[in-house]
């Protein structure tokens, strides 16, 4: 295990959401901060940078694409992962051209997302000198 | 849509034909859905209320097209199911729009054993547990009664309360007014407000179910939650029948005494509407009364819980107003006593003679003397391990020792750790990596969590009576027959199996962490290796990893509890289970349907018992192909093919077994014709008579479906529906085999016979046995058997077709065969055997070979 933990955010309006994705990544050894307010998420954005970031797409205020962009620009070595649901499909193919490294569809598994997860910090770990 | 009498018009072959087409595919696409749903119960899966409401208005859609099909079919003859449809959907509506506690159907009181669990904002929070550990976990529970929330909104409607509640908490909100004179003002408009009619009138009703004196406790909504509002709250015991209206008035009082206005507003909870259930039980007499935590809170024995007792009712332990003996005893088998504290007991709380407690002074022997047995204290650590592991939280539970010397649980509710006894912030990833894995990322999660203990293997009946309390379940497969374990059980695992089948279902039911579909488990853990089974990350560790026990049971939540999986729990009740099992019985009606799966199962069979109905039959299939299967067996089996079931180019009426090619038919004539099948046993009725019986024509055999008199299969090339009517047998077999195992099920049904029931009921105890043997889930009731399976591989199925067709061979005359009830093992055993011969055990070598 690297002795280095990598700093995972997580923004989803459905507070459930966050409440079985936290302990679930945390197992996997990340550190982990949840949101349910994107505007909150935007803020915390703005000061510290994460390693991935798992964001709804549809949300009230702020949407997901707009915290996409945000954590780019801010850092572009974050990797955001999307949370879809059924409706926003199209949105989320769209959002790959936007350098999202994957998109992941409600309903989903525990083992789905941190299979992502994993693969995301593995591009991360293999990027780092 | 136009209304034609019923029987008036038949529709004709080829709308018949696609709509039943359509009503196949339905069928199996809600029974897909109702799979999901369950899989989804189980903790794998992250989803929300909008996954809900599509999937529940996706199934909508296909049951209005299943009952606007079958009325087709039949000339509008089950039009009753548009209201059966409504019955079941509005009030599903309702829970998915949050509403229905609100609604004028919930019951202003309810009694325990009649609450649905899962509604603590109906029944509050200590009475919505009390009612799970009653129902689900069967422990003993005082009889009792819930006043509801929504008789709490009535009282406070018909008095007027509402408005000046919410005017006197936002002035103490506001600082113009300090706790005691708030509390004051509150309590006293509660004292003085008028029970309504209705709600006295109920109250009474049930009260005179139960006898003698009662306990009366708060349920708040919100108390023995997340938050808990221990003790802050009114308790009144010893209370009279006529003191109850009294003491329902009191409890409702105490939402507002000045100590939980106080805590409500420190919990941030002032802005929401605080409702208030009453939990009215029958009084305990106790002798000895105390409290259990599962851990130890000191949190100086992290590996033991505690347990809390002193004589007289629970008062003296729970408020520490006199001595309290102290029991600490280790949470691991064989659960040792390591330390007893045992206290000088100078008073004890009494039930008093006109109602209410006292004090009265203990007698000088009984002072020092410990109040638990070892028997007690071994059973209220079971009862303690088993509330836990269902809650999946550490608990505080209240009990009692009556005079007569039974247990009783009074209540249980999560137990506040404080933050500075949880284990030190360490890093969970770390830690269970110093833990050996045994079994990693295989398998498929039936429901999410962490269990240990020593691995028991189970294969028969014997393995399941030696299962202890608290082991790990290791099984070759989810047979529905070990659902008898599963409350006891730490955890399961399966080498195959369905998320979807019937033991699935019991384990979720019971939240116990499953996973199925691991390979080479029964070789890799071995009997009484102790292991710990984490189903959220599908691995199995050698050992006890307590950090990762102890790591799961602070995590502030169980999803069990998480609003969308209550919800989830209570759309289940009204979608899952099946009721209608017996097309025989009067209420296999659409007035009978309780659940969308009745529904579906009542317009499954009707649409096939259209296709049956042979005066139709005979009017409707004039000039439709209609195959006569010629073989050495006189089955005299018309087939009928919905495409792709029999070979392309066949010429004239007769089909041949080799031009079959439904594969669900084939297996089961491959099984049928095997050598010696049909005619083994000798039987003693000459040849002519026998064959005669055979292929008979049964005009209504009591308990067989009227003028259905021939031998009917319906199919295509993964679809089987099988009617038989063989001597005075009636059998249904309906069957799917497709590459995709999820698709797939086998029913069967059996009925009849020529002979007295006694003997047909030997007939069907020995189908149930057999039946049990291949995983099927099987119902009796006398000659009557139900047999269903589902979500195997085709492999599997072929399998058991190819059983089901040896059977039927088997099964003919078998009845008159068996003449005392000591013949069905002999029998099954005999069946058993000759499918040993034949080939490997289902069990055997092919599968611990294992399919990379």
């Amino acid at each position: 295990m690297s002795p280095e933990k990598l700093r995972i955010m997580v923004l989803d309006d459905e507070p459930i959401v966050c409440k079985r994705l936290k302990p679930a990544l945390e197992k996997l050894g990340y550190e982990v901060d949840a949101f349910t307010q994107s505007p909150e998420a935007m803020h915390q954005i703005q000061r510290i940078s994460y390693d991935i970031v798992i964001t709804d797409l549809k949300m009230k205020e702020i949407d997901g694409m707009q915290v996409l962009s945000e954590a780019k620009k801010r850092h572009p070595g974050t990797e955001v992962i999307v949370i879809t649901g059924f409706a926003t499909m199209e949105t989320a193919k769209q959002s790959l051209q936007m350098g999202v490294f994957d998109f992941i569809a409600k309903p989903f598994k525990l083992s789905e997302i941190q299979e992502v997860v994993n693969r995301a910090a593995a591009k991360i770990r293999g990027s780092k000198p | 849509m136009k209304l034609v009498k019923p029987g008036s018009d038949l529709v004709g072959f080829p709308e018949l034909f696609e709509q039943f087409q359509i009503l196949l595919e339905d069928h199996q696409q809600v029974m897909e859905l109702i799979a999901d749903l369950g899989e989804k119960s189980g903790g794998e899966f992250i989803f929300d209320r909008k996954y809900l409401a599509d999937t529940l208005n996706e199934m909508q859609n296909l049951i209005l097209r299943m009952v606007k099909g079958v009325n087709l079919i039949s000339s509008n003859r089950y039009l009753d199911l548009y209201s059966s449809i409504d019955r079941i959907f509005i009030p599903i509506e309702a829970e998915l729009r949050g509403r229905l506690n609100l609604s004028r159907d919930m019951p202003y009181v309810v009694s325990l054993e009649e609450a649905t669990p899962d509604r603590p904002e109906l029944l509050g929070g200590k009475a919505n547990s009390l009612t799970i550990i009653m129902q689900n976990l069967s422990l003993p529970v005082p009889p009792g009664f819930v006043i509801t929330t929504r008789a709490w909104r009535r009282f406070l409607e018909d008095n007027h309360l509402e408005e000046r509640i919410h005017g006197w908490l936002e002035a103490w909100a506001a600082g113009e007014r300090d706790e005691t004179e708030s509390a004051r003002q509150l309590q006293y408009s509660i004292l003085a407000g008028v029970v309504p009619t209705e709600v006295a009138g109920e109250i009474r009703r049930h009260a005179e179910k139960g006898g003698g004196a009662w306990a009366v406790r708060s349920s708040a909504y919100g108390e023995d939650g997340e938050i808990t509002f221990a003790g802050l709250h009114q308790s009144y015991l010893n209370v009279p029948p006529r003191g109850l209206l009294e003491a329902f008035k009191q409890v409702l009082a105490s939402l507002f005494a000045p100590e939980a206005l106080v805590y409500r507003q420190a919990m941030r909870m002032l802005g929401e509407e605080a409702a208030m259930a009453v939990l009215v039980q029958e009084m305990v007499a106790s002798q000895v009364s105390g409290v259990v935590h599962t851990m130890d809170v000191s949190g100086l024995e992290p590996d033991c819980l505690v347990v809390y007792a002193s004589w007289g009712l629970g008062r003296t332990v729970v408020e520490g107003s006199g001595g309290v003996d102290r029991y600490v005893v280790e949470r691991d088998s064989p659960y040792r006593l390591r330390r007893q504290e045992i206290a000088r007991k100078e008073t004890l709380t009494r039930a008093a003679a006109g109602g209410g407690e006292e004090v009265a002074p203990v007698s000088g022997d009984a002072q020092e003397q410990a109040s638990l047995s070892e028997e007690t204290l071994q059973t209220l650590v079971h009862w303690a391990l088993t509330l836990e592991r269902y809650f999946k939280r550490p608990q505080e539970i209240e009990w009692a020792l009556d005079e007569s010397g039974h247990c009783w649980l009074l209540q249980s509710r999560g137990l506040q750790i404080s933050k500075t006894i949880s284990p030190a912030e360490q890093d969970i990833c770390e830690t269970c990596a110093g833990y050996p894995i045994l079994i990693e990322k295989t398998g498929v999660v039936v429901h999410a969590g962490v269990g240990s203990g020593p691995v028991c293997m189970v294969q028969d009946d014997e393995g399941m009576n030696r299962f202890p309390e608290g082991a790990v379940l290791v099984a070759k497969y989810t047979a529905p027959w070990l659902a008898r374990i599963v409350p006891k059980a730490a955890a399961i695992v399966a080498e195959r199996g369905s998320a979807a089948g019937h033991l699935a279902t019991i384990a979720r039911e019971f939240r116990v962490p499953a996973l199925v579909g691991v390979e080479r488990a029964s070789e890799i853990l071995t009997e009484g290796m102790k292991v710990t089974v984490d189903t959220k990350q599908r691995i199995i560790y050698a050992g006890r990893v307590k950090e990762l026990l102890q790591f799961e049971l602070i995590q502030a939540m169980a999803f069990e509890d998480a609003p969308e999986f209550r919800l989830l729990r209570r759309l289940l009740t009204r979608i899952a289970p099946l009721y209608l099992t017996d097309p025989q019985e009067p209420d296999f009606t659409p007035e009978g349907c309780r659940t969308v799966h009745d529904v579906i199962r009542f317009i499954h069979e009707k649409a096939v018992a259209e296709l049956m109905d042979l005066p139709r039959f005979v009017k409707r299939f004039k000039g439709v192909q209609i195959w006569t299967l010629v073989s050495d067996i006189p089955l005299g089996l018309k087939v009928i093919d919905l495409g792709g079931g029999v070979e392309a180019e066949i010429h004239g009426s007769k089909l041949f077994p080799e031009q079959i090619r439904s594969l669900p038919l084939k297996a089961l004539w491959e099984g049928l014709s095997e050598p010696g099948v049909w005619s083994t046993e000798p039987v003693p009725v000459d040849f002519k008579g026998m064959m005669a019986s055979l292929t008979k024509t049964v005009a209504a055999t009591p308990g067989a479906a009227p003028a259905a008199g021939f031998n009917l299969a319906v199919i295509n090339e993964t679809y089987l529906n099988l009617h038989l009517h063989l001597g005075y047998h009636f059998n249904l077999i309906d069957a799917r085999m497709d590459p995709e195992p999820h698709r797939n099920h086998i029913y069967f049904r059996f009925v009849g016979g020529v002979t007295d029931l006694t003997r047909r009921s030997r007939r069907s105890q020995f189908l149930a046995k057999v039946l049990s043997q291949y995983h099927f889930k099987v119902d009796t009731k006398g000659d009557l058997v139900v047999a269903k399976v589902l979500h195997l591989p085709p492999e599997d199925v072929k399998e058991r077709l190819k059983i089901l067709g040896r059977l039927i061979g088997f099964t003919r005359q078998l009845d008159i065969q068996l003449r005392h009830d000591d013949d069905i093992p002999e029998y099954a055993e005999a069946f058993l055997q000759q499918m040993l011969r034949s080939e490997p055990p289902d069990t055997g070598g092919k599968y611990e070979s294992g399919e990379a």
